[in-house]
């Protein structure tokens, strides 16, 4: 039963055009995701394409390493060194760029540098230059002094005293010195997940709108009611048919990304904290690179099941393939339009709707934080928990308003 | 085998579409007739369990069937008056899926698809997607659907609706093969239908069954008679406007009328035999059925 529900979608001539524009736009994605990437060569210039992400690894690979105290002096004195170069000091830009082209291996170390001697909310490029190889002693807490410094100022009425302290505890309980290798093809990958999963989850709402609705708009449901199976396991099998292919596309999707961007830029650094890089040093979840691939991946997975059963039930309940296609439409697009409203309030009801789960690379780098019996608790695992539920929840629900769906 | 109906009452938003009907049916066919609007189709989507009865219930070989649910469903054929299929399906794969979904095993759906393909004629377009058949196809298609769970009980809604006179006599033909085994239900408003292959005919009015019984029964509960007058076509207007003209056909500037009167409505009238059309005419009228079409 549930290979002719699946065949109903995909023998259409919109599901096929579904699963065209999906690749179509995956490998757009990927491109993005890839093109990025460049290496500057001796001569100043920029080269992009396989041999140049080749070079970058190479280039940073021979910084790879704990970040001691020595090892981040050494970068401070790099950096020093190239400085005082006449190629970096020359007005001529391409001489500037080759001196840029030196700095490639050190690159991310120097930016993690920047974060940590900078205000918690700023991000000074040039702060690393003025630094001396003896301040390379501060790098830890340079990064629990700027949030505690940032907690007592600007955002001293944003957090309660506990969530404070909740925050401060993370901060210093990272595991230190951090280790440093190459990391592009993760930091490439995580930035463009959230609109590959949120393609697919809207490609998706079309080719599952229909699963239910479609037996009314046809007229084929007298047929279907009163058949032996049709209120008990025909219906399940829509369900089945709905979830296997959420789960078959959604995973199909992730995987072909995570295999282009990776397979094309590198794994290297799946272990490494994301606060090594840019995106993750302030985040409080002391997670590796992998660890939060597994966020995103499974939290995305979750999210799009979320949506694609509630599609499935407005479907079910209202009969309408129209109005069931403009629920993920609305879960995506109406939080940003809700995170406009400057109140604490909204942003703790934004941080915990679905479509953060859709974008978990940026959920783990907010600080949306609860009170939950006492203790402090991140939007994180709130998330997961709660969408679980809702989505186990939906699925017998779906099925009772369907099963007992009268044709007049 | 019985199907029992008792005190059946269907509402819509204060439209009573059914009215406490009541009736008891066991093999043969049974031609519920009516226009459009009697509440033929909601009587017939309560007996699939469809849709719910106000009030009053259906009984299966004594037990409820919307209690029965699936037990009742397994010996259920239907085929309603919209046919919905799916159109990028061929017709095996639409009939496999319907056989899937009848509870008919994957080792004998197979079999019964081919078997009934080849009982309404349709081998050779077996792989042929629905959308490319013709009307007089699908409604074949439809009845192999129907049957195939060989049902006990065969709940046809106007299967002969925009069929061509050719199809029609076919379809009537493979009703009346199906129906020796079986209780088919058939509604129509297409009076020639019923009267070939009904064995026992419910007139359906308002929701109300207004008489029920064997075409001979039918007819004879009607009081007037039925006569046949030629007259100048002049003077047809006249029969027009005071009696029931059930058919009426000119040529050279003469009408020859058929006509429902209680006594001879002239002197050169002669009197004919009542069918199922003068019947029709008796109880419903010309007008009947104009409104509450979808009821």
């Amino acid at each position: 039963m549930m290979i002719y529900e699946l065949k109903k979608i995909f023998v259409k001539r919109s599901g096929k055009i579904a699963v065209l524009l999906l690749l179509l736009l995956l490998g757009l994605t990927s491109y993005f995701a890839v093109c990025d990437v460049k290496y500057i060569n001796e001569q100043g210039q920029a080269e992009k394409g396989f041999s140049a992400v080749r070079m970058l690894r190479q280039a940073r690979k021979e910084w790879e390493g704990e970040l001691t105290e020595e090892r981040l002096a050494k970068v401070i004195e790099e950096n020093s060194r190239i400085n005082a170069t006449p190629e970096f000091n020359s007005d001529d830009v391409q001489m500037q760029d080759i001196a840029y082209g030196w700095k490639q291996g050190i690159y991310d170390i120097r930016a993690m540098l920047v974060r940590s001697f900078g205000k918690f909310r700023e991000y000074d490029y040039y702060l690393a230059d003025r630094l001396e190889p003896e301040d390379a002693s501060k790098f830890y807490d340079n990064r629990v002094l700027q949030l505690e410094e940032w907690l007592d100022g600007e955002a001293k009425d944003t957090f309660s005293e506990e969530e404070k302290a909740f925050l401060i505890d993370r901060y210093k309980n990272i595991e230190t010195p951090f280790y440093y290798d190459y990391f592009a093809g993760w930091d490439a990958l995580f930035e463009f997940f959230p609109t590959v999963i949120m393609i697919t989850v809207l490609i998706l709402g079309f080719l599952a709108a229909g699963i239910f609705s479609g037996e009314f708009q046809m007229k084929t449901d007298a047929i279907f009611f009163s058949s032996y199976h049709g209120r008990g396991r025909a219906s399940v099998a829509k369900l089945g048919a709905g979830f296997l292919m959420v789960t078959a596309v959604y995973w199909v999707m992730v995987l072909l990304y995570t295999g282009i961007v990776l397979g094309y830029l590198g794994a290297d650094g799946a272990g490494l904290l994301i606060q090594t890089s840019g995106r993750g040093w302030k985040s409080f979840y002391n997670i590796t690179n992998w660890q939060e691939y597994l966020l995103i991946v499974f939290g995305g997975y979750l999210g799009s099941l979320f949506m694609l059963l509630l599609v499935m039930l407005v479907s079910a309940k209202f009969r309408s393939a129209t109005l069931a296609v403009m629920v993920p439409f609305i879960l995506i697009f109406l939080p940003a339009f809700l995170q406009s409203f400057p109140y604490v309030i909204v942003s703790k009801i934004c941080a915990l709707l679905p479509d953060q789960l859709l974008q978990m690379n940026l959920a783990v780098c907010y600080f949306s934080l609860y009170q939950i019996g006492g203790k402090v608790v991140g939007a994180v695992p709130i998330l997961m928990v709660i969408y679980l539920l809702l989505v186990l929840l939906l699925c017998p629900v779906i099925y009772q308003v369907y099963r007992r769906a009268e044709v007049r | 085998m019985e199907l029992r109906i008792e005190n059946l009452t269907k509402d819509f938003q204060g439209i009573r579409a059914v009215n406490g009907i009541t009736c008891t049916m066991e093999k043969g066919v049974y031609g519920l007739l009516g226009v459009n609007g009697a509440g033929k189709t909601t009587l017939m989507r309560m007996l699939c369990t469809l849709l719910h009865p106000t009030e009053g219930r259906i009984y299966y070989n004594g037990a409820d069937i919307f209690e029965m649910g699936a037990d009742y469903r397994k010996v259920l054929g239907y085929l309603p008056q919209e046919f919905g299929y799916y159109p990028d399906f061929t017709v095996k794969d639409y009939l496999l899926y319907i056989a899937s979904i009848k509870g008919v095993s994957r080792a004998a759906a197979s079999r019964k698809v081919m078997m009934m393909l080849d009982k309404v004629g349709l081998s050779k377009v077996k792989n042929r997607k629905m959308r490319k058949l013709s009307g007089g196809m699908k409604r074949r298609v439809g009845i192999a659907q129907a049957m195939l769970n060989d049902p006990e009980i065969l709940i046809l809604d106007e299967p002969t609706a925009g069929l061509d006179p050719s199809e029609r006599i076919r379809f009537r033909n493979l009703i009346s093969e199906l129906a020796r085994e079986r209780l088919v239900i058939l509604s129509t408003h297409i009076v020639s239908d019923i009267e070939y292959i009904a064995n026992e005919i419910l007139l359906m009015k308002e929701g109300e069954i207004l008489h029920a019984g064997t075409l001979k029964e039918v007819t004879e509960k009607v009081e007037e008679k039925v006569f046949c007058l030629t007259v100048p076509l002049k003077e047809a207007d006249y029969y027009m406007k005071n009696y029931k003209v059930v058919n009426i056909r000119t040529g050279e500037g003469m009408a020859h009328m058929r006509m429902l009167a209680m006594e001879s409505p002239h002197p050169a009238a002669t009197e004919d035999d009542l069918t199922l059309e003068d019947v029709f005419l008796h109880y419903f009228g010309e007008k009947g059925g104009e409104e509450d079409d979808d009821l």
